[in-house]
């Protein structure tokens, strides 16, 4: 049998590999976006401290500019340092 | 910014499970967001057993990148809760503070203060030193503060028991009375009348 497409939807589902379910900043879900943004994905990204943490980094940018001189992880204290 | 979103969570977080906790959090009257009040129950074995405290909190615009305030209301003798004015030494309200703790974190850390007391970086120095130097007057005294100030509804009763008397019952019957309704003194007053 040969079958002729001739139209086709494609769906896709996205969702970030963080392990929580929520920002531990804003409780926010991190497949929702931070309280200053209006849409998630690219525009609202997470990111990962190189203690494994992760954050909206809207939120965790606010919190390492509010810390002087050495902003700690929110989560376990270490160090806040940027996942390269 | 205030987070709005975010205090609202926790305040329907917090209350969820109050009962097991032994904390909970409301408004403190109209609708601001940033003025709030908790309550703690009083640790069990320790001085303040039985009693409940209340906590003023307000939140400052840059909550949770800045810790809440609060200040106990509700009077408390305390080697890190000032006997005066109920403000309190605890550093996860200052320096420690993370936006990852919550108001409900932040009301279980004071109910964890209460059960151990920091006599060595004191709030209140009188009594942080008659805790280290006369133990057993400290417990009387914050079991005696407990009961006057932290027993809303037991003074409330013995002012509805006074009353009561001076309306010519007899004390015992007044008593038995206003437990038997538990508390409510127009229904007590009823009852006696009746009785």
């Amino acid at each position: 049998m040969k079958v002729k497409i001739l139209q086709w939807h494609a769906v896709a589902s996205w969702t970030w590999d963080a392990q929580d379910e929520t920002c531990g900043i804003c409780r926010m879900a991190f497949d929702g976006c931070c309280p200053d943004c209006k849409f998630p994905g690219d525009d609202c990204p997470l990111i990962w401290g190189a203690c494994n943490h992760s954050f909206h980094l809207h939120c965790i940018l606010k919190w390492v500019n509010s810390q002087t001189p050495q902003p700690h992880c929110p989560m376990c204290r270490r160090e806040w340092q940027f996942k390269g | 910014m205030l987070d709005v979103s975010r205090v609202q969570k926790e305040l329907a977080e917090c209350n969820k499970d109050k009962a097991i906790s032994g904390v909970s959090i409301n408004l403190h009257g109209g609708d601001d967001l940033s003025h709030l009040e908790g309550t703690i129950s009083g640790p069990v074995g320790t001085p303040y057993e039985g009693g409940t405290f209340r906590i003023d909190v307000r939140l400052p615009s840059g909550y949770p990148f800045e810790p809440p305030k609060m200040q106990f209301v509700t009077k408390v003798w305390h080697p890190n809760i000032s006997s005066q004015n109920g403000a309190i030494c605890l550093d996860i309200l200052k320096d420690q503070w993370s936006p990852a703790l919550t108001l409900k974190t932040a009301l279980l850390s004071l109910q964890a203060l209460l059960s151990a007391p920091e006599p060595d970086d004191p709030q209140d120095a009188v009594v942080a030193q008659q805790y280290l130097q006369n133990h057993p007057t400290f417990v009387a005294t914050a079991q005696y503060w407990t009961e006057a100030f932290a027993k809303r509804t037991s003074v409330g009763i013995e002012e509805k028991v006074q009353k009561l008397v001076e309306m010519g019952f007899p004390e015992a019957l007044v008593k038995s009375t206003l437990d038997s309704v538990n508390g409510d003194e127009n229904m007590a007053l009823e009852k006696l009348c009746s009785s």
